[in-house]
Order: C-alpha cells, then structure tokens, then sequence
C-alpha cells in the first residue's frame, strides 16, 4: 500500500540513483557505536554499496577523499534496532486458523514490502525485522528477515526461524489442541517423527532441519507451565530454545540457563511490577541473552526501563541490536555496525537509553528512510536535501 | 427496648407433629447421669437437670438432687447434657426473606417464617434451641425480626419472642455502596421529617387548645402511621436496629449511625481492618457464617487467610456466631471448631453461641446456659459437644422432648434406608445381623475393639 | 500490598539457610505416632534425616548423636496426606477437547507447580496429590502423581505416567451437538451427545486396542498410535484405569465396560457405591469415595443423578471394599483431613479413615514405597498436628515435605 506524495518518490529515485552510482558515504558523528561494547569517539563510517566497508581509522584515505560526506556533529551513531518475531499486525496473513500445526508455512511468502506498519518502522529506529507467523498456531512456520525501505521493503533472508508457540493463544475451541496438553502432545509426537528418520511430510521436515541445528527453534511461552512445557521439550529433543513472552522466566531461571535458551521479552511499562522490570537485570546476571519483542515504538522505552531497574547500559543497547541479531543468526547482516554489516543505523542526539535523546535520522542499506539530513555544517547532496520532509 | 416474652404456657403442643411422632409435654422432666456442662459454671460429671413446667429449678450432681417420683426421668449416662445453641441472627427458615422493596420497615418475619422449614429440622438435628429471624442481607430498613424455638406447627406455636428489632443493611444489592448509604440515610431522614411534622402538628394542637381554638371536647386522635411505627421507634431508639455491614468499607457509615441509633452490627467476613473501630464501639457483634476467608496478594499473588473472629476475641470484643444453611457451616461444632482452629479460645467460641447472642436477644435470664430458673432448653449429646463424633442425642425445649435422634427420618434416610439397599442387593440369603447401623457413637482412637467391625476387611488389603 | 523485596530476598535467604538443615538429623519426640496401616505408637519417637526418615519406633528409639530435638507432646503425627483425586485450582486447561478419547496427554504437561491449590493442600497437611484430567473427555488422558511441594517442579513429580481417567456419565456429552447442515464452526459439533454415545466412544477406543495388541503379537515393531499405545497398556494391566463414575447407572457401565475388556479399573466419586456393593465385593474393585461430607454434590457435573448417603464410607469399610478418601471433583469439598473427619463422623474407624488419606491411597497409586506412611528409608513426608487431626480444631502446625517444613517456607 502506497500513499507517498509524488515529491517523495522523486526524492526516493535521486537517492537510489545515488546509491546505483556506487558513490561511498561517509558518515560521521561524535560517537559512533559499531556494536555495544566497541564505541568510537569522532567516528566515522564508509557505507558502500548500502553496506560498511570501513570504520573509523580503516577507512583509506583515498576512498573518504571521494566519498560524500555526511557529518551529523554532536550526535551518537547506533546500529539499527533488530524487532523480534513479530507479525506486525498482519495476523490475518500469518494465522492459519483452519490448522494448528503448519511448520512449512513461510512467512516470506506473506511479505507485502509496502505495508505501512513496515514504512513505520524506521521512525522508531527499527532497521530490521523478524517477520514471524503468528502465535495462534502451535506450529506457525519459518520466519524471515525483512527490511525496511525507501522503495518499499526487502526481504533480508527468505527463511530464519521455525515458531512454535505453547500460549493461549495457541489454543482455541475452534480446532485441535485446545488445551496445553494437547499442544504439547502435537509437538512431542512431531519432534518425536522428525528425529526417527527420513520419513514425515514437508512440515516434519521443517522440525529435522530445525533439529539438525540449520534454524532456531522460537517457541513463544509466557506463563510458567508453559516455559516448563517448552523447556521440556527443548530437554527432551536436545535443541536451544529461544522463548518468546517469558512472563514467568523468573521462576524457571535456573533452567534456562542450564539449556542455554534465549528469550524474548515483552515490552516493560512503567506500570509494571517490580518483579518484571528488574527481569532484565536477573537475567543479564543469570547470562542469559535476551532482547525486546513486542510493538516497535516501544522498544527504546523498555530498554531505558530496563537500564532505570538495574541493567547495565551495554547490555540493554544489545538488547535492542546485537543480541536479537545473533539469537535469530543473523549477526553477520545486522544488529552491528561492524564492515560487512548492512548500513543500517540510527542518529540520536545523545545517549539512545536517556529518552531526552531526540531521534534524528534511521538509515537503511545506507539510505536515509528517516529524518533530517546531516547538520549543515556538512555538505548536503541534492538527494538528501530534496528528501527533507 | 419492648421485647415481649411469650409464655411458654401459650403454646399448644401437637399431638402429631412432622418430626416427632410422640412429643407429649411434661410436667416435671429430669435429665439425669450425664455430664452437664451449663456454661459459664463448672462441669457436673453425672448430673441432674431438674426441670419443672418448663423451667430448670435444679441443677446439680445427682446425689444431691432429689428427683420427684412424678418426673418423666432420661436418663444420660455417658452422655453430655448442654444447654441448647443460641443463634443471634439468621434469615433461613423464611419463604422469601429478601423483600424486592428494600424499604420495608412495617413487614415482620412473623409473615414470612416456615414452620415446615427444613432448616428448622436441621436445627434440631444440631441441637439449636433458640433462632433469632430477621430479613434478608439484600435490603435497607427490612423489617422487624423475632426470635423463635425451632418446633411447633404454627409461627405462634414458634414464637419466643417478637419485635426484637429491625432488620437494617448496608449491602449494595444493585446499585453502588455509596448508593445505598445514601438510600439508608434518606430512609431515616424521611423518618425523622415525619415525626417532627408529627410532634409539630401535636404540639400546635395543643396549643390552638390551650388558646381555646379547639373545642375543649376535641382531643388529639390521630396516631403515627401504621407504615412507619417500627420505623418511628427506631429513629426514637425505642426499637433496636440489627445492621449488617458486608465489608470494611461501610464500617464508616455504620459507626455514624451507632450515634443515633441503637444498633446491633452484623458483620460480613472481610473485618480485619475494621477491628480497632469495634474496639471504641465497645459492643458485643455478630459475624456471619464465614468464619476465615482468603485473600490474594496482587502483587505476590500470595494467598493468605483471614480470621476475623480472632482478632475480635483478641480485642476483647465479645462476638455471636452465625450458622449456614447448609454443609458443614450448618454445625455449631464444626464453627466452633473453626474458631478453634484459627486461636478462639474453647470457651469464647462455646459462648458465641450461647450466652452472648441470649445477652444480645435480651434473653440471658431465659436461654444460653443451663442455671436455675432459666427455660428448660437441653441438648443431650453423645459426646463431647466439639468431637466430630458426637451427634445430638436428644432436644429438649422448655422442659418438653422435641427430638429425638432414633426418629429423625432424614438421619434414617441418609443412614438406615441403605441397609435395606444394601440387603436388596445382597439377595436374600445376606444374614440379617450383618446389615449396617448407623453409628452409635464414635469410635473411640484408643479402643481398638471397636475400630474392625465384625466382618470388616481392612481397605485395601488384597490390593 | 506490596512485599519491599528485601523480604523476598530475606526469604530467598531463609531457604538457602532451611535447605542444608535437612541433612542434620531430627528427632521428633513424645508424639502420638500414627503410622499408617498399623496401630499408632504412644510416646514415639521419628527421626528423620537428609530428607527420609531414619527410624520410628517407642520413646526408646536410639537418635543419632548432635541431632536436634523437636518435644512433641501432646501432639500427633502423622504420614503427609495423600489426595488420589486432587483438583488443580490455577487454569481450566485440564481437557483437551480436540478430540474426545486423548488416553496419551498428560495432566503433567499443564500443571502449575505454583497452583495456589498446592499451598492450601501444603496448609492442611497434603503431601502428594494425584491429579488427572478433566472429565470432559471420554478418556481424558494420563494423571500423574506429585508431590505438594519441591525445591523445584522436577523434584515435585513422584509418577509420571500414574493413571488413565475414563469419565462415565453425562460430563462428556454435555454441550455437544449434532451437525445438522449450517455452519461447523467449533469442535462441539461432535460426538457424543448422549450417554450412550459416550460408552460407545470407549468402547471403540478399547477395541482398536485390544485389535492393536492381537496384531502386534507376532510383530512386536510396529507401533500403534500414541493413544492406542496407552490403551494396549491398560489392557496389559500396566497403567490404572480409572473411571470417574457417580451414579449406580455409570458405575454399572464402568464394571461392565472394564470387564469386557478385561482390565481393572479404580472407580473415582462413586458416591452411588452404597447401591453396587456386591458387584464391587465380586469384582475386588478399589473405591475412590470423593468428599464424604458432602450430601449435596457440586461441581462440573452435580451429582449426575447420584444420591450420595453418609453410610457409604462405613459400609465399604463393613463389605470390604477397598477405598480411599479424596477431595474430588466436589467443588465443596473441605480439606482432605476434614473429609476423613467427617467420614469418622458418618461410622468410620478412626484408623480407617486415616488410612484412606495416608498409606491405602500410597499404595494405590503405587507410591507406597516412597510416601504415605511412616517407616525407617521413606521420605520425610509427616504432618505434626496440635492435637488428634480428626478432631476440628486440629491444625496442622507443621507439614514436612522431603523433611523441609513447607509451612515455614511462606
């Protein structure tokens, strides 16, 4: 669904021109954070081909010299933040309602590049996201990571994760299971055929290869019995498991370190209890990763709430890129600004976790999707200046 | 307060009754060889009970009490003699006790009372002798309440005691808590208004007499309005108000109105917090059937219980206990056991249902304890009154038999009835000794005698 | 109400201090001992250690040097309580209704080891619990055995695989309907929808089974459906069955089904058992007699015609019934030791009815090696009571699950 004002796609063509030009960018700030734990003062990155090819003192002197340069002064250069499984509203194209059990179902192939929920994302200095079918099956199907765009979305990788999930939501009177027994029952009987042998449909197939260690196994569970359920199946098929909702990790700590699973969190309110907002904390401690789920525009809070309750500033950056980046194995593309990485960053003026920190600019595949172009001082190309909204 | 005492001479026994075949008044009962325990006074290991025109004149061990040749003797031995239970405030044992009208303060329970109530026979079964009936929790100003004896064919044959007092209730049935604060506080104001216009119209007739405005022949005739009399009384704390105060959250209300009004409260079970409050109102209360209750945490989501009635017992605050209808909150030994079991001591919870609620009904010198010149009211137990094991043997009210376990038929039908089952099912060459009985007595822990009936195999065995 | 969480973390250390107690030896002195299944011992002495108890006997009863010593008089003791049909409080989420025969999910899956029904079970001196499915299904599927308590859930499950639950009556027909054209839009359009249909259901169930198990005795490789699997074990006499079944009616079709196909089965809240007397005596079935205090039944599904009578308990104790006391499915029913209470009242022997909640309904879930009465080399599970526990005013001051007082824990 597209609704740009014609000016907007004049702009999006002069950029994409001068990204099919192979023009470098170089993009400085006062800080520049590759990845959480390696800041550079007075940074500077080399995006070439929507990709960074150098940072900081690696970048030759030849390829800056001809680079654009684009300076925004006195603000703080992040990677793009990862969104974890999510459906971004379009349950009604990532649901299979009529069954319950659907692991070969792609959610690529339910991708629209110009949803408007997708164009958002950039606002909220999301760069990447797992598009993952919907909680309401117990087996939903793989995953896949998208991106954001100028010119509409991009599919980053076709195929990630398989998402299980154990919720309510899972359970429904209007088909089988309908209790957490039942779900459980479907998924012990579909691991148990895929680790037999060769036998099975495409959708036993899908868990093998799970098993086999070529994709991460997402279960989504928020109360303790289904954590439990979950871990239990994690024990009882030897896989990691990434845990998604998670409300009662707390109570199954122990275990969740012991079978290395990952988790990911519900957004935290400042309404919430105690107990739930020091999660983060007990959990950084404990060693095990987790990141933020949930809607895009409150990521950044949950991170800051987190930071507020006990968590160190590093981990809860992480929390926002790397850690999604590398619990989905998608560390090489995204979630750190590292060479090789994809462009995707965002300019905050300050600190990203003081919320007193105005979001200045999201650049996807080295394309600025948001905000204002660089500080005058800079030189300002004619597409980022025609691009001012 | 104008209780009136019916004399027990009024009542007309039945020759036949629903319950009991062979109830026959007696002039001179003694019960005898038990251990007594009055209430109040120490035991008496084989005691008399001497009751004489329905009244005790006698109370002591049995060699000092001379028993008249002419008395009906029951004979106790082995068996606990009591007085019968007191309940200071309940709404069973009515067709109907919750009016649709909340403002009703001209009805009586005398109307509404059901002497074929089966709670009037579970009364018995529990050895209850004395039930205060008043309205429903679901009203405002409910109407007027009585006190009766759970026997008789008729309310008169019933009634103890009458206009003892009316029924008041914060309990928001329908609309919002501060509605029906509201709607109380309106009702007694209207009241209020009426008596003044009332006295004012009075006063300027006597005035315009006195002026000779008024011929001298002219005298004032009219009276309060039959509606609002109970209603009158009240405000003019001629009658006493029974309020039931659900929760913690009217305690307010209700303390304020215990400055104009002469209040019993009625409390529901969420009371903890209102304790030092009913510390300063420094009377006796009534706390309805539940006795503890759970309360969850929101945040915790722990569970905790709740023991009003301790605390109560704790401050020193003498309380009355209510019974269910119904399960087990419907046996005074199993509420008192509760009591027990959350601190209240033996005695306290003992006393919530005799001699507090009979001082409470104005009734002290008649029921609650077992003392010369109190009514004849006794229970016969077949052991200590608080054993899970002991069933009420006998009832006698007012010196007259009114129950008797061996004829109970709903105990026959929940015990006796399966024998002839069983037998049926069993066919015809089943030895008829080895039918069951129902349970005389509990079994003794330390008598093993009686712990393997004949013929019984231990359950399990075989497994 | 909020708990500051110094007090959780003064708690966390209270249990970390009360954990490495329980290795040091115990002794429990000058207590009326209840044993389970023999005579109690006056003045007796328990002493327990690392969790199990190390020996019990009369006031002469060596203890170990260094212990510490708990004087116990006028107090009774006895084995932690055994519920054999205990009813989980925290979800609804005991049936899985996709189907109505499920003999192969397991209740474990779905328990919560923080059911708030476990910390009033712990608060009345119930130790383990058997809990099944719910009763919507015609075979629910695999109850388990736990304990109230564990420092951790694993550490609560004494029997995975305890029990299959067959439900009689009219639960499982209840709210089902027929497809009569229009729109199928949830899993009630099924069978069955009557009483009938529901004995058809398992009878279809076990006859696939039984044909299962005739086929597989030559090739023993091919495996049957799950479901099937737990049927055919069943059949083997290797899983109880155990049939929920109230009134004479359903327990009538509960005997006659399980002797077609020739398994055993317990019968679970047969309140109607005062009228199959002879047929339990001939078929040596075990009774699971719900909440004896109850004459009136409330629940999922009433009484379902049953008419239960205070006789009942005495009556199996008279003909020789085996039975065990439980809570049940009676949404009324008071705490398990209350029930023993009242079935004492209703002509019980006191040894009898303790029994019922103690060591007859250990060994019928077949957990007596472990728990449910008190013996040198069981588990530590006891209850200490203020006085004789079926008297009302009995609590339970302290409740030891593996040794560990679960009632300090809070």
């Amino acid at each position: 669904m597209h609704r740009f004002p014609p000016f907007v796609f004049v702009a999006t063509g002069l950029a994409l021109a001068a990204g099919l030009h192979a023009q470098d960018l170089v993009v400085k700030a006062a800080k520049v954070v590759l990845a959480p734990d390696s800041v550079q003062s007075d940074g500077a990155i080399l995006v070439r081909q929507g990709k960074v090819a150098f940072v900081g003192a690696e970048i030759p002197a030849e390829a800056r010299a001809k680079a654009t340069v684009v300076d925004y002064g006195d603000t703080w250069l992040v990677p793009g933040f990862v969104l974890p499984p999510n459906t971004l509203g379009r349950d009604r194209d990532l649901a299979e309602a009529s069954l319950a059990f659907t692991p070969d179902l792609r959610a690529v192939e339910a991708f629209d590049p110009w949803q408007d929920e997708l164009a958002r994302l950039p606002a909220s200095a999301v760069t990447a996201l797992l598009l993952s079918p919907s909680p309401r099956n117990v087996a939903g199907g793989i995953g896949a990571l998208v991106k954001p765009g100028k010119d509409g979305g991009s599919v980053a990788t076709a195929e990630t994760h398989v998402a299980l999930s154990l919720t309510q939501a899972a359970r429904n009177p209007e088909r089988p299971p309908t209790s957490l027994m039942g779900a459980c029952d479907l998924l012990r009987t579909a691991f148990a055929a895929a680790k037999q042998g060769t036998g099975g449909g495409p959708d036993v197939a899908v868990l093998r290869q799970a098993l086999g260690g070529s994709r991460r196994i997402v279960i989504h569970a928020d109360l303790l019995v289904e954590l439990l359920a979950a871990l239990d199946l994690a024990r009882e098929f030897g896989f990691e498991p990434v845990l998604v909702g998670a409300r009662d990790a707390e109570k199954v700590l122990p275990r969740l370190v012991q079978q290395k699973a990952s988790l990911v969190l519900d957004p935290l309110q400042p309404a919430m209890r105690v107990t739930q907002l020091r999660l983060p904390t007990r959990l950084a401690e404990a060693g095990v990763p987790f990141c933020f789920g949930g809607r895009a525009d409150q990521l950044r809070l949950a991170a800051v709430l987190a930071v507020r309750n006990g968590l160190d500033r590093k981990t809860a950056l992480a929390a926002l890129t790397r850690t999604p980046a590398q619990m989905f194995e998608q560390q090489a593309s995204v979630g750190s600004l590292r060479a090789g990485c994809g462009a995707d960053f965002a300019v905050f003026r300050g600190d990203p976790l003081d919320l007193g920190s105005a979001h200045v600019a999201t650049f996807v595949d080295g394309v600025r999707v948001f905000g204002d172009a660089a500080s005058p001082a800079a030189t300002p190309t004619p597409a980022t200046a025609a691009g001012d909204r | 307060m104008n209780m009136n005492l019916l004399p027990a001479s009024l009542l007309t026994w039945a020759a036949t009754c629903a319950l009991v075949a062979t109830a026959v008044a007696q002039d001179v009962v003694a019960v005898k060889g038990g251990k007594v325990l009055p209430v109040g006074a120490p035991a008496i290991d084989d005691g008399v009970v001497l009751i004489e025109n329905g009244r005790i004149v006698k109370l002591g061990k049995a060699s000092e009490v001379e028993i008249p040749w002419a008395a009906k003797v029951v004979d106790a031995t082995g068996k606990t003699v009591m007085p019968t239970w007191v309940v200071a405030h309940s709404q069973a044992g009515q067709r109907g006790f919750n009016e649709n009208m909340q403002n009703v303060p001209w009805l009586s329970v005398a109307d509404a009372v059901d002497p074929s109530a089966i709670w009037f026979e579970d009364c018995l079964r529990n050895g209850v002798g004395t039930v205060h009936v008043l309205a429903g929790n679901q009203t405002l100003l409910g109407g007027l309440g009585m006190v009766v004896r759970p026997f008789g064919r008729t309310v008169e044959d019933m009634a103890v005691a009458s206009n003892t007092g009316m029924k008041m209730s914060l309990f928001a049935a329908g609309g919002g808590r501060l509605q029906q604060i509201r709607k109380l506080r309106r009702a007694l104001g209207d009241l209020r208004d009426y008596l003044a216009d009332f006295d004012r119209r009075k006063a300027e007739f006597d005035k315009e007499k006195a002026a000779g405005a008024v011929g001298a022949d002219k005298t004032w005739t009219e009276e309060i309005d039959r509606t609002k009399k109970a209603g009158v009384d009240l405000v003019q704390k001629k009658l006493k108000g029974w309020l039931y105060v659900p929760s913690f959250a009217e305690m307010d209300e209700a303390m304020r109105l215990t400055q104009d009004l002469d209040l019993q409260l009625v409390l529901g079970p969420n009371m903890d917090e209102a304790i030092a409050m009913l510390k300063r109102l420094a009377k006796p209360v009534v706390i309805d059937e539940t006795i503890e209750y759970y309360e969850t945490d929101e945040e915790t989501q722990k569970e905790t219980k709740h023991c009003p009635a301790k605390l109560l017992a704790d401050a020193g605050i003498p309380f009355a206990t209510s019974l269910a209808v119904g399960g087990p909150g419907s046996y005074p030994w199993w509420q008192i056991g509760t009591l027990m079991r959350n601190g209240v001591s033996r005695d306290k919870a003992i006393e919530s249902l005799t001699t507090v609620p009979a001082k409470m009904l104005g009734l002290d010198a008649q029921v609650g304890s077992l003392a010369e010149g109190k009514l004849g009211n006794v229970q016969i137990l077949t052991g200590d009154p608080l054993a899970a094991t002991s069933w009420v043997e006998t009832v006698i009210l007012e010196g007259t038999i009114v129950y008797e376990r061996k004829d109970d038929p709903r105990l026959q039908y929940l015990f006796q009835v399966e024998q002839d089952k069983a037998k049926k099912a069993a066919g015809p060459e089943q030895p008829a000794g080895n039918a069951p009985v129902p349970p005389k007595e509990g079994p003794k822990a330390d008598a093993p005698k009686t712990e393997q009936p004949a013929g019984t195999g231990n359950p399990g065995e075989g497994k | 109400m909020k708990l500051p969480t110094f007090l959780g973390l003064a708690a966390a250390a209270a249990l970390c201090a009360l954990a490495p107690a329980q290795d040091k030896p115990v002794v429990y002195r000058n207590a009326r001992l209840w044993l389970g299944g023999k005579p109690p011992i006056e003045n007796g002495v328990l002493v327990t250690a690392g969790g199990k108890i190390l020996a019990v006997g009369g006031a002469d009863t060596k203890a170990p040097d260094g212990a510490t010593v708990v004087d116990c008089a006028g107090k009774t003791i006895t084995p932690g309580l055994v519920d054999a049909s205990f009813r989980a409080a925290n979800n609804n989420d005991f049936n899985e209704q996709g189907d109505e025969i499920t003999p192969h999910v397991r209740v474990l899956d779905t328990l919560d080891p923080d059911d708030r029904s476990f910390e009033r079970a712990r608060a009345s001196g119930v130790t383990t619990v058997h809990v099944m499915p719910g009763t919507r299904n015609v075979i629910g599927g695999l109850g388990c055995v736990v304990k109230t308590w564990g420092a951790d859930p694993k550490s609560m499950v004494l029997k995975e695989d305890a029990s299959l639950r067959i439900t009689m009556g009219s639960e499982p027909s209840q709210r089902n309907m027929a497809i009569r054209g229009g729109q199928v839009d949830s899993i009630y359009y099924r069978r069955p929808t009557t009483r009938m249909g529901v004995v058809w259901e398992a009878r279809r169930a076990f006859y696939d089974a039984k044909e299962a198990l005739q086929k597989s005795q030559g090739d023993p490789g091919a495996p049957p459906s799950a479901g099937i699997e737990v049927l055919t074990r069943v059949l083997k006499g290797q899983l109880t069955a155990v049939t929920t079944a109230r009134s004479e009616q359903d327990l009538r079709t509960a005997l006659r089904l399980a002797a077609e196909f020739g398994y055993k089965t317990i019968l679970d809240d047969a309140q109607d058992a005062h009228v199959v007397l002879d047929e339990l005596v001939a078929t040596k079935s075990t009774v699971m007699l719900g909440a004896p205090s109850a004459t009136v039944i409330s629940g999922s599904a009433g009484g379902d015609g049953a008419d239960p009578r205070s006789a009942t308990v005495a009556l199996l104790a008279q003909r020789g019934v085996p039975f065990v006391i439980t809570t049940g499915s009676n949404l009324a029913a008071l705490d398990l030791v209350r029930e023993a209470m009242f079935a004492v009242r209703n002509g019980l022997s006191p040894t009898q009815a303790l029994d019922a909640i103690t060591v007859e309904p250990a060994k019928l879930l077949g957990i007596d090696q472990r728990t449910g009465s008190l013996a040198a080399g069981k588990d530590a599970d006891f209850v200490v009571w203020s006085s004789d526990p079926l008297d009302p005013s009995a609590i339970a001051e302290s409740v030891h699950v593996d040794g560990i007082n679960v009632l300090a824990l809070r």
